[in-house]
């Protein structure tokens, strides 16, 4: 993916690129503001991804959350709800001051993974990994039953996908030939415990995508013109194969004493270090950008 | 203002099941332990007996598999990690792969009730139920830590399997004092003597239910409270016995589905056995996907916190006298 190939897109790209920033920002305030551990790491490594779907890619509308036209988002990995809740937020679902104010307190319909009867305007209630693949391949088939031209997007992480259901589900889909399904992979090589090809070996990751018969298309999760290509390559969504875009990712990309840290899988931010955080990742941008 | 805390903190941390089960490890050289990538608390074990240790990643039906293929072969595998995925995800494998050919597996989890903040994916809420229609399981919730590692132990020498509910682990207090009471799978445990009436409990929730008990000695009320930490086999006799020694009034507090855990078990053992009750009052969890939360706040959002459980036991001792 060259960045020739998207030079009529600069614009877009440096709008996205300053929407993910903000968001990253609001995932540390809310880091520093609520008590409880939040799923920072995986927050900050799904962060570009859900930016581009929710602000380029998902053709969704705010203000008419059930139109039946609109594209369709699983966040399978259940456990970035927040980062997902903001991103929306920043795109006019809800009001990030809701979110920052009642976030997993009694009551609230902000909590650690997303719950659609509390919060309609999510699509799914997620959480438990590697649930996320089969509702979306269901959600894909009713759409190609009625004659829908909508896509379903689901942001899958990749230590979900040692889970047997997704790939019950990647077989699926080809069998079906739903071209309407799109799965991004954050592949952020974490687990909760372990980096991922120390306990599981997942490598060659995109031959077994390719194994199922899906399409695959592999960027850099954190290069946003890589990611707008990714999506401006969707195949229509009459098309008979499935697509999988595999994000390459740092878990807690953005402040570095986070990254590819084990102990950020969660956690909370006291003020110093929220301070320490928020310092961080302007210096990442900086450096990024020069 | 919070304080910073990480994961990694979670992840060094010492537990009862991880210093237990690396003691077990050095005496029963066939002991291995297996989690599907919820592995903090087993550090001391994965460290002293690498080639005992299997960490499978995100993938609970395989853990239980492989746990059945090890236990075959004459080991002795625990399965470690969050409740809500090993009681449903992997239920068909706990079932037709370790409980049909009758296997020594333990599974020991975390998260059983509402507690941990999840949300509804990550409650589990129905899991005794799911547990003790099990042909051969035996089902324990337990929520003293010290009682943990004594289960732990007693496990090693049983030979089917056995299912170990805790709620968050760190959180939980210590009940009991060392050899305050003997614990023993099957045997309920008297937490509290009294007269008026019984509270029968299990788990997290014993503390609150033992704090009941003693607001009411205030009033002057002696209320028993029963740790009934084995779900099954159930202490039958104690409850025959408890009913016609506390005047027939049972109270049933758990964190768990208010119907299909210990109360439905409690009154299964009532109807077969033909005692009547004077009342008969459930503290559990109603028909509900919970929302988010502290534990204490669901618990009195759903109406069996502390205030419910005093009243409930009011209400048991006030009936019909």
């Amino acid at each position: 993916m060259t960045d020739l190939a998207h030079d009529g897109k600069r614009d877009t790209v440096a709008r996205l690129e300053d929407v993910s920033f903000e968001l990253r920002h609001k995932l540390l305030e809310l880091c520093g503001t609520y008590e409880g551990a939040v799923h920072i790491g995986g927050d900050l490594s799904a962060a570009d991804i859900l930016t581009v779907l929710f602000h380029y890619g998902l053709h969704v509308d705010p203000a008419d959350i059930t139109n039946p036209a609109r594209d369709r988002f699983v966040l399978s990995k259940g456990h970035a709800a927040v980062c997902m809740y903001i991103a929306m937020a920043m795109r006019g679902f809800f009001s990030y001051e809701g979110i920052v104010q009642t976030y997993g307190l009694l009551d609230s319909a902000y909590g650690m993974h997303p719950c659609k009867v509390q919060l309609p305007g999510v699509e799914c209630s997620t959480g438990s990994l590697g649930h996320g693949l089969p509702i979306a391949v269901g959600m894909a088939l009713s759409a190609r039953g009625r004659g829908e031209t909508h896509r379903v997007v689901c942001l899958l992480g990749d230590g979900e996908t040692g889970e047997g259901s997704v790939w019950e589900a990647a077989m699926a889909a080809r069998s079906n030939e739903l071209g309407n399904l799109v799965a991004f992979v954050d592949r952020n090589r974490q687990l909760m415990t372990s980096f991922a090809e120390e306990r599981v070996a997942f490598e060659p990751y995109p031959d077994k995508w390719a194994a199922f018969g899906w399409d695959v298309i592999m960027v850099d999760g954190h290069d946003m013109s890589q990611l707008v290509g990714a999506v401006d390559a969707f195949p229509a969504t009459g098309s008979d194969r499935p697509t999988v875009v595999i994000c390459e990712t740092v878990k807690g990309k953005g402040v570095d004493f986070m990254e590819r840290n084990l102990a950020w899988h969660a956690g909370s931010l006291g003020a110093a270090d929220l301070e320490r955080a928020i310092a961080a990742l302007e210096s990442s941008r900086v450096r990024e950008s020069v | 203002m919070p304080e910073t805390f990480t994961f990694g903190e979670i992840l060094s941390a010492r537990s009862v099941i991880g210093s237990t089960l690396a003691e077990l490890g050095a005496q029963y050289p066939e002991l291995w332990v297996l989690t599907p990538d919820i592995g903090a608390t087993l550090v001391e074990f994965r460290d002293t007996f690498p080639d005992r240790f299997l960490d499978v990643g995100l993938a609970e039906q395989v853990c239980v598999g492989i746990a059945s293929g090890l236990a075959y072969d004459g080991n002795i595998p625990v399965v470690s990690g969050m409740l809500p995925f090993l009681s449903m995800r992997a239920l068909e494998q706990v079932r037709s792969d370790v409980c049909y050919p009758n296997l020594p597996v333990k599974i020991i989890g975390t998260h059983g009730g509402l507690v941990g903040n999840g949300g509804s994916t990550h409650y589990a809420v129905e899991d005794l139920a799911l547990m003790c229609a099990l042909t051969n399981m035996t089902v324990t919730s337990i929520g003293d830590p010290l009682m943990v590692g004594e289960i732990l132990r007693q496990s090693m020498t049983m030979t089917g399997p056995l299912y170990i509910r805790l709620a968050v682990g760190k959180k939980d207090m210590v009940l009991y004092g060392p050899g305050e009471h003997k614990v023993r799978i099957g045997t309920g445990i008297v937490a509290r003597p009294g007269t008026d009436a019984t509270i029968f409990t299990h788990g997290t929730v014993v503390a609150q239910a033992l704090q009941a008990a003693n607001e009411l000695a205030k009033d002057g009320r002696a209320v028993r409270v029963i740790d009934m930490f084995t779900l099954k086999p159930i202490d039958e006799e104690l409850i025959v016995r408890c009913a016609l020694e506390t005047d027939g009034r049972f109270v049933v507090l758990e964190d768990h589905l208010a119907y299909g855990g210990l109360a439905s078990r409690i009154a299964d053992v009532l109807a077969d056995r033909g005692v009547r009750l004077n009342s008969f009052e459930r503290l559990g969890i109603p028909q509900v996907y919970a929302g988010f939360g502290e534990d204490e706040q669901l618990r009195d959002k759903y109406g069996y916190g502390l205030a419910a459980t005093i009243a409930a036991t009011r209400r048991a001792i006030a009936a019909g006298a």
